[in-house]
């Protein structure tokens, strides 16, 4: 068999007719005068109807007609040339078919336009791929303008953020001078103690000693005693805000607490202030040391009293809270989140500005005039209540009034009945030579108790320190009470002590005493369940009272 | 150089003392007149410049809000006058530049002698009665296709798929290098040209005005181009044999003899009152 090798080879018109893009040549005007196979089989036209019959122009969307004659052909006609122009081609079945199109202009010999070759690529694919990657485009220029928004926010959102660190950087450092001051006051109101002690008990002696008929001595003592009281009092509310006190917390029913004080409220608030007081039914019992929730409670009253010089009205509520995470890290000072019980007392007195608003707790901070007010009161209750676990909130507007809030923690899972108001005056009750070990280290203060003792009626006998006291222990079974200070030189303190004496002598009891402490007796200033405590500097009677009570059980 | 003058890309030729000033259109840039100009340079002063936005004019003078309307254009066109201290000026504006330079006539008739008005139009779109030739979708049609093709798909759809605005040359190998046009503007400008409408200001030109109107121009047809004529006092109407919308490329030679037959005519202004 022999093959016409002409026929392997393509013919010009096969590669005209059947390339894969379109061929046209058209008139200077548009005319279309040639036509291949593959551009009529996409515009869906026969030959006879294209070719002398149409516009390259007329077979275009209506955009690309009037952008034929604004720019196509202007620009076809002055660089001989035109490429890569989008058009939509209108088919026959009305079909828009998107391409790209390459023309040239061919000259005459004298120079003029004769025909224009246009060469048309199918861009459909193209045209779609297009459109995504212009989508994707527009998402990424959204994003990098999002995050230009962001960048030109950074100023301001790092503006902000610094003031709301500088805003907790300030509550810290209020939180820290308050510490230092109670540092500071704590450490000088236990000296202080000490001595007040010492003098407490030598004009307790001299107004026993002195001989009868001398009023001027007497009196003289007298007053001696009264001011050292009152310095009693002071080193107290020192003590108090430094959270030092000791504290005999016990559960409390606020709601008993606040009702049992409302006689007492009223005289001390006059008559041009009414008392109101709004108490929540099932109020949650709380633990804490009643007489200080009550001082706290009074102290408050005579603020909010000395806040309404014209009248007014005092509000005393109770409620159940909860004060939840964000609330307790907004706090500069710890406060674990929970349920708490709220004693909240508002008045609708003068009210404060911020700056006072942020030194009311200090120690001898006060808005009142010389000689009104020691400035210890706000400060004491401050201490009582973050000593009690608990937190303190003041809200005040100048003008519309100041509320207090205090919260202290809910008390959970004990069936002991709320405490009943201790008895305000101690009885003086004497001993019955029973023999008491008092164990002081501070001479002067271990001679005033053994004077007071000895003085109520018991046999006393004394020791310096721990190991003294053992061996007198050793030797004197008749022992019937421990009296010893909590913070003993020659390295055995008051608590070990008596775990030592109450293993040879169960079931001795014994009694503590102590300036201030944060040591083995007092766990976070609370006393440990069942030991006693008598804090200096504490009074004959106190100690009568104290003594007779612990002897009798 | 003074700003305007480098703004618009202005170039003065020609050894005549009238100056006569060319306009382009929509579209290109003053490339447009380079085979009519020859013509008249023995006679006349040849003042060529480009629009805003468009050939070798400075593109960061566009202000969107200036050039909204074809007011912001003729405003241009007088600063020129005044920089070069033009007067006697013929007029020769193409396309949408036709309205613009009728507009800074209205405004300084003083200034100029004749107005050459190719392929004008004073609506593109129909209203009632009106026939403009375009349907509001149309123009809406136009502009999109603008955004996907410009000057050919390399110079517009490129730096926008890629982002490289900033570096032209990527897209310049296959393109076309005349009137060379910034996108946004030319679709501001085509905006502005098709959605314009100054019927009411053809009573108020005073200037003697030629009418050139192609045969077959989809941009400006032959009704269009008619009512110029009856709406514009005293102006001749010439239809030319050349067909679409560029006479002055496609028919350089049946465009400079009517000019030339226009100018030659010393028919007075007051012919139109």
């Amino acid at each position: 068999m022999t093959i016409d090798q002409g026929s392997l080879i393509e013919t010009a018109e096969e590669l005209y007719e059947s390339a894969p893009c379109g061929y046209l040549s058209t008139l200077p005007d548009g005319t279309v005068v040639r036509a291949n196979q593959t551009f009529l089989t996409w515009i869906g036209l026969e030959r006879q109807d294209l070719i002398g019959h149409k516009c390259f122009q007329d077979l275009l969307s209506i955009g690309g007609k009037i952008f034929y004659d604004t720019h196509f052909a202007p620009l076809l006609r002055m660089q001989g040339f035109v490429n890569e122009i989008a058009f939509d081609l209108i088919c026959a079945d009305g079909r828009q078919l998107p391409v790209l199109a390459n023309t040239v202009q061919k000259l005459d010999a004298a120079g003029r336009p004769m025909v224009h070759r246009i060469t048309v690529f199918n861009a459909a694919d193209r045209r779609k791929y297009e459109r995504e990657l212009l989508l994707a485009r527009q998402k990424a220029e959204q994003a990098t303008e999002e995050l230009k928004r962001l960048n030109e926010t950074l100023e301001e959102r790092v503006a902000q953020e610094v003031a709301e660190r500088l805003k907790a950087e300030e509550a810290l450092r209020q939180a820290q001078k308050m510490e230092a001051v109670g540092q500071l006051t704590g450490g000088i109101a236990h000296d202080f103690n000490n001595l007040l002690t010492i003098i407490v008990g030598n004009i307790e002696l001299l107004q026993r000693r002195l001989p009868e008929g001398n009023e001027r001595l007497l009196r003289a003592a007298d007053h001696a005693m009264e001011a050292t009281r009152r310095a009693a009092t002071l080193t107290q509310r020192l003590l108090a805000f430094s959270r030092r006190q000791p504290l005999e917390p016990k559960p409390i029913d606020a709601n008993k607490l606040v009702a049992g004080m409302s006689e007492l409220l009223r005289r001390t608030l006059g008559e041009t202030i009414v008392l109101e007081t709004v108490l929540a039914g099932g109020l949650w019992r709380t633990q804490a040391d009643p007489n200080q929730l009550e001082n706290a409670i009074v102290n408050l009253a005579v603020n909010a009293r000395d806040a309404m010089p014209g009248g007014g009205k005092l509000t005393i509520e109770t409620a159940n809270a909860r004060l939840d995470e964000a609330y307790v890290e907004a706090l500069a000072e710890p406060v674990p989140p929970g349920q708490y019980v709220l004693v909240a007392v508002s008045d609708t007195g003068t009210g404060m500005d911020k700056a006072t608003m942020e030194r009311v707790f200090e120690p001898f901070f006060t808005t009142k005039g010389v000689g009104r007010g020691t400035g210890l009161g706000l400060s004491q209750v401050y201490g009582f209540v973050r000593q009690s676990n608990g937190h303190i909130r003041i809200y005040s507007e100048l003008g519309e009034g100041t509320t207090i809030k205090i919260y202290l923690p809910r008390l959970i899972g004990s069936d002991d009945e709320p405490a009943e108001m201790p008895a305000k005056a101690p009885v003086m009750v004497k001993g019955s030579g029973e023999t008491i070990l008092v164990v002081e280290d501070e001479p002067a203060l271990r001679a005033y108790a053994v004077e007071a003792l000895r003085d109520l009626g018991y046999r006393v006998l004394e020791a310096a320190d721990g190991r003294g006291a053992l061996s007198i222990v050793e030797r004197h079974p008749e022992i019937e009470l421990l009296f010893t200070d909590v913070v003993l030189a020659g390295g055995m303190n008051g608590r070990v002590l008596a775990d030592e004496v109450t293993q040879r002598k169960p079931g001795l009891p014994v009694l503590y005493t102590t300036g201030y402490t944060q040591n083995a007796i007092v766990h976070h200033g609370r006393l440990d369940p069942g030991m006693n405590l008598i804090s200096k500097p504490f009074s004959y009677a106190d100690l009568a009272a104290k003594v007779r009570r612990m002897l009798d059980d | 150089m003074s700003s305007i003058i480098k703004q618009n890309n202005v170039k003065v030729t020609g050894r005549g003392k009238q100056p006569m000033l060319f306009a382009h259109g929509y579209g290109c840039d003053q490339n447009m007149w380079r085979f009519i100009t020859p013509a008249f340079e023995e006679q006349y002063k040849i003042i060529l410049f480009d629009h805003v936005g468009h050939g070798g004019s400075d593109a960061s003078a566009f202000d969107p809000m200036k050039y909204a309307s074809l007011d912001g254009y003729a405003d241009d066109v007088l600063s020129i006058c005044r920089e070069l201290d033009l007067k006697d000026i013929i007029f020769v504006g193409h396309s949408v530049s036709a309205m613009i330079g009728a507009l800074a006539a209205i405004r300084e008739p003083e200034r100029f002698d004749r107005l050459v008005l190719i392929g004008p139009s004073p609506r593109y779109i129909d209203d009632g009665e009106y026939v403009g030739g375009f349907k509001q979708e149309d123009i809406e049609g136009l502009l999109d296709f603008l955004d996907s093709n410009h000057l050919g798909w390399s110079s517009t759809m490129a730096p926008v798929i890629m982002g490289n605005a900033d570096r032209p040359e990527l897209g310049e190998e296959l393109t076309n290098s005349f009137c060379r046009t910034n996108p946004d503007i030319a679709k501001h400008f085509a905006r502005a040209t098709f959605l314009s409408d100054n019927r009411a200001d053809l009573p108020s030109v005073k200037t003697k005005a030629l009418i050139l109107q192609c045969s077959q121009d989809v941009i400006a047809p032959e009704a269009v181009g008619r009512y110029m004529h009856q709406n514009l006092p005293g102006s001749e109407f010439v239809l030319m044999e050349a067909t679409g919308h560029c006479p002055n490329l496609s028919a350089p030679e049946e465009t400079i003899a009517a000019m030339k037959a226009f100018l030659r005519d010393p028919a007075p202004i007051q012919a139109a009152a």
